[in-house]
């Protein structure tokens, strides 16, 4: 018979170290399968893992996707520390590439320094009151939360279409699903001649020193922790917790959008229907494997992209569909929660009498 | 054919609690066995040992004398033992029959004829083809005794069936319960309410943190010695010092504290008014689940009820959230050290910055003052004896005799005017204990006022200067504690009426 027992002291090293005994899994795991597959395994993760790295453009791209990544889990950190779970990353990015958008395209035949900071103020706003529609539905009509944030990633969806063929779409583009090309004055700083990294990574810098000094430093950070451990306390404690639910939303939506303002003045330069590739739910994984701590997020969003970037050198010198990067994404996941529960709880295999057996 | 159901010493144990200590008790059918006990005495556990749900660490169940093996729901099923849970395991968008078909194992047709039969016989009147979330918590819980009748079961066994009912559904349920009963049925009911054990059962075993304290005939109990076998009474009483407390102002008072809830398990209080006067302790008896929740909550300030009026030093604060209530020198002690008291995965000096309040500077321009709120720490380890000096160390690594000294510490080291304390002792042990009350009758020699919300009325009688009980979300007249004797105490909080 097997019995599950919770584990009464588990020890704060380890607590940190699994994240990396799941990255260690998920490299077996992927390893297997493409065994399973008929690729030579140990050759195939090196171009899984150590091709895509291995010049000066492959590290660019690295950090130009690990950016929107970090900014959106830093958000969200905010979110899941205080219990409101919020899953709609992927919306509030795109609603807030749409304001942003927006702005940039007002100005697309102008020039001028402040053009940018208003793109990205516009970008984090809009990200910002489309995370406070859910918040707002929680707190004051007892809706959940998980619901309605995914329900509206496909609304922000529908609605960039909707603008990317229709109202806004290129007058001079022969009909096709995208926007005019943002002017250089709403485009983020190249950070080297040639490649794509972009001045957004000082921004997702940023985003981690805030968050570390609200969450480790403010009172809105010790509110944040507290709800996030027993909402019975926090309610003793008299905390507002209706003002807290609106606060962590908004930073989150604020992230998001900053995310995707990031992408559209940063590598895209336009608005069409692709603007991100599902950043805003993979920076769930990230945010988990980062343990929900804004230095361990760094480390979790630089590993993640690996994943994206090792999918398309792939998809070119394997012939297998890119897709495979969301496998590992999934593999990580599994492999944390898995690694969790055998931290949080002990597996006892209970040896029986041979007569209770019999029954 | 009779039914003879035995249990012979029974134990579990978890962690930090035996919730059954080596319990036998034996049920023949043709009659109502009460269990009665309060929340936590161990009735819960011995009723889900008898269904299959957890395993006993010792002892055996033996119907009409064969050994039962029970290690799984199914294996009660089977056995003829059937179960009405106090939440009701019904899928709410289901209709009543497709509820009913789920587990049968007879075809739909002959399972409708026997179900109709069911509810001919007995006279229920419901509808088999509404969805379960349409009908009132009465007819769910008929819906879950057809879902036992199907299975022509031996044993009954009802825990707490009437907590979400309405005095109609009730008095049906007890007619049911009766005609169960003569038809051979050998029947259980779990509750803590003493009236329905006097007016329904014929034999009462009483429960008491995890033993049976005595099993009798219930023609020869009342709702008072029933009462004081379930709190534990002692019958020698410990007085206090008499306080001289007349004459003096009032500092707190509550006028129509009203509240409602649509939760069936939540109890509504009735316009309940009472004022504590300067240096006092009023205590307010009950057996729990007669309002002390809600009660400690809207005083509180975390349920905020509409039309109350709060006086406190003459300052009304009935719409004060808790943070608030505090700046005004009130300190709150809730019944839960663990989940809502504290916080065990939070360090010692983060669960005493909870009780955060203006002049602390805990919190300076919304920065952590962490220095400040370490000596803040220390001082309060050291002033009300916790057994550590290390502020960084996690709660949880706190006994539950010292968790609570920390609670108390960082309530009144603010040297509030009033605290509210609700079962502060409760799992404590002596030495712990003896603390508290001494710290709670310190605090009234200091002219600060106290509201002590207890079950356990040997505490109450030895710190109240007046006591109240609250029944069914009722106050009863406030009584001079010189007056209150336990039996008084046991009866009121029964139900009875003293004039």
């Amino acid at each position: 018979m097997i019995k599950i027992e919770k584990r009464n002291d588990v020890p704060m090293a380890l607590y940190f170290f699994t994240p990396f005994i799941a990255i260690i899994l998920t490299i077996l795991g992927g390893g297997i399968i493409f065994y399973i597959l008929g690729f030579n395994p140990i050759e195939a993760l090196k171009f899984y893992f150590i091709t895509p790295i291995s010049n000066l453009y492959g590290l660019s791209e690295l950090l130009l996707k690990a950016t929107p990544l970090c900014l959106i889990a830093i958000g969200l950190s905010f979110c899941f520390k205080s219990n409101n779970w919020n899953i709609g990353a992927e919306g509030q990015l795109t609603f807030g590439a749409i304001v942003g958008g927006g702005v940039a395209l007002l100005f697309y035949n102008q020039e001028g320094f402040y053009i940018l900071p208003l793109v990205i103020l516009a970008g984090a706003i809009g990200g910002m009151i489309f995370a406070l529609i859910p918040a707002i539905l929680k707190t004051y009509f007892n809706t959940n939360e998980i619901l309605v944030s995914l329900m509206l990633v496909y609304v922000s969806k529908l609605l960039l279409d909707y603008l990317v063929v229709g109202p806004w779409s290129n007058p001079e583009g022969f009909n096709f699903p995208e926007t005019r090309q943002f002017s250089d004055s709403s485009r983020m700083p190249l950070l080297f001649e040639g490649l794509r990294i972009h001045a957004g990574i000082f921004l997702a810098l940023a985003a981690v020193m805030l968050s570390w000094f609200i969450l480790y430093k403010t009172y809105l950070g010790f509110q944040i922790k507290v709800s996030g451990l027993s909402l019975k306390t926090a309610k003793y404690a008299g905390f507002k917790g209706k003002t807290m639910i609106l606060v962590v939303f908004m930073i989150s939506g604020a992230c998001a959008g900053l995310a995707g303002v990031g992408e559209i003045t940063g590598p895209i330069g336009q608005l069409h229907r692709m603007i991100s590739p599902d950043y805003g739910f993979t920076a769930i994984i990230v945010a988990f494997l980062g343990r929900l701590n804004p230095f361990g997020i760094i480390f979790a969003s630089l590993v993640v992209a690996l994943t994206y970037l090792g999918a398309e050198t792939a998809q070119i010198f394997l012939q297998i569909p890119k897709y495979t990067g969301q496998v590992f994404q999934g593999m990580i996941l599994f492999f944390l929660l898995a690694s969790d529960y055998l931290l949080f709880f002990k597996v006892k295999i209970l040896n029986l009498k041979k007569n209770e057996l019999r029954h | 054919m009779a039914t003879d159901l035995r249990i012979s010493n029974i134990s579990k144990i978890y962690p930090g609690c035996v919730a059954n200590d080596n319990v036998s008790l034996q049920f023949k059918s043709g009659k109502i066995y009460a269990l009665l006990g309060e929340n936590g005495a161990g009735k819960s556990t011995l009723v889900k040992i008898l269904s299959g749900v957890i395993s006993p660490d010792n002892g055996e169940v033996f119907l009409n004398e064969k050994n039962l093996k029970l290690s799984s729901p199914l294996d009660a099923k089977k056995n003829k033992i059937g179960m009405v849970f106090q939440h009701f395991n019904l899928f709410e968008t289901l209709s009543v029959f497709e509820n009913l078909s789920i587990d049968a194992t007879e075809d739909n047709k002959s399972l409708r004829v026997r179900i109709n039969e069911i509810l001919k016989k007995y006279n229920f009147s419901i509808d088999l083809d509404v969805p379960v979330l349409n009908l009132s918590a009465g007819q769910k819980q008929k819906v879950e005794i057809i879902r036992c009748l199907l299975r022509s079961p031996k044993v009954l066994i009802m825990d707490e069936p009437t907590s979400v009912l309405t005095e109609q559904e009730t008095e049906e349920l007890f007619i049911s319960l009766k005609k169960f009963c003569d038809e051979g049925i050998l029947i259980i009911y779990i509750t803590h309410k003493l009236k329905e054990v006097l007016s329904l059962c014929d034999e009462v075993a009483v429960m008491r943190k995890g033993k049976v304290v005595s099993v009798s005939q219930t023609q020869n109990e009342k709702v008072e010695t029933l009462a004081n076998k379930m709190v534990g009474q002692k019958l020698a009483k410990i007085k206090k010092k008499i306080n001289i407390s007349k004459n003096k102002d009032e500092i707190f008072k509550v006028k129509h504290l009203n509240f409602y809830s649509d939760d069936p398990f939540e109890t509504n209080l009735v316009n309940l008014n009472f004022s504590v006067k300067k240096g006092e302790c009023l205590g307010i008896a009950g057996i729990s689940g007669n309002g002390q929740n809600e009660l400690f909550q809207i005083l509180s300030g975390e349920i905020i009820t509409p039309d109350t009026s709060i006086i406190f030093r003459n300052k009304e604060i009935a719409k004060l959230n808790p943070k608030q209530r505090r700046e005004y020198l009130m300190a709150f002690s809730p019944e839960d050290r663990i989940s809502q008291a504290a916080v065990p995965e939070l360090k010692i000096y983060e669960n005493v910055a909870l009780n955060n309040f203006k002049s602390s500077n805990f919190f300076e321009k919304g920065l952590v003052n962490e220095r400040k709120i370490k000596e803040h720490s220390k001082k309060i380890l050291s002033d009300f004896s916790v057994n550590t000096d290390n502020v960084e160390l996690k709660s949880q690594f706190l006994s539950g005799g010292n968790l609570q000294k920390l609670i108390l510490g960082r309530e009144l080291i603010t040297a509030p005017e009033l605290l509210i304390c609700y079962n502060p002792t409760w799992g404590l042990d002596v030495g712990a204990i003896n603390y508290i009350h001494e710290t709670l009758i310190k605090i009234n020699n200091q002219e600060k006022s106290t509201i002590l919300i207890s079950t356990d009325t040997e505490e109450l009688l030895k710190l109240s200067d007046r006591i109240a009980v609250i029944y069914k979300g009722k106050l009863s007249k406030i009584m001079p504690s010189e007056e209150v004797t336990p039996e008084k105490l046991g009866l009121l909080m029964g139900g009875g009426s003293i004039d």
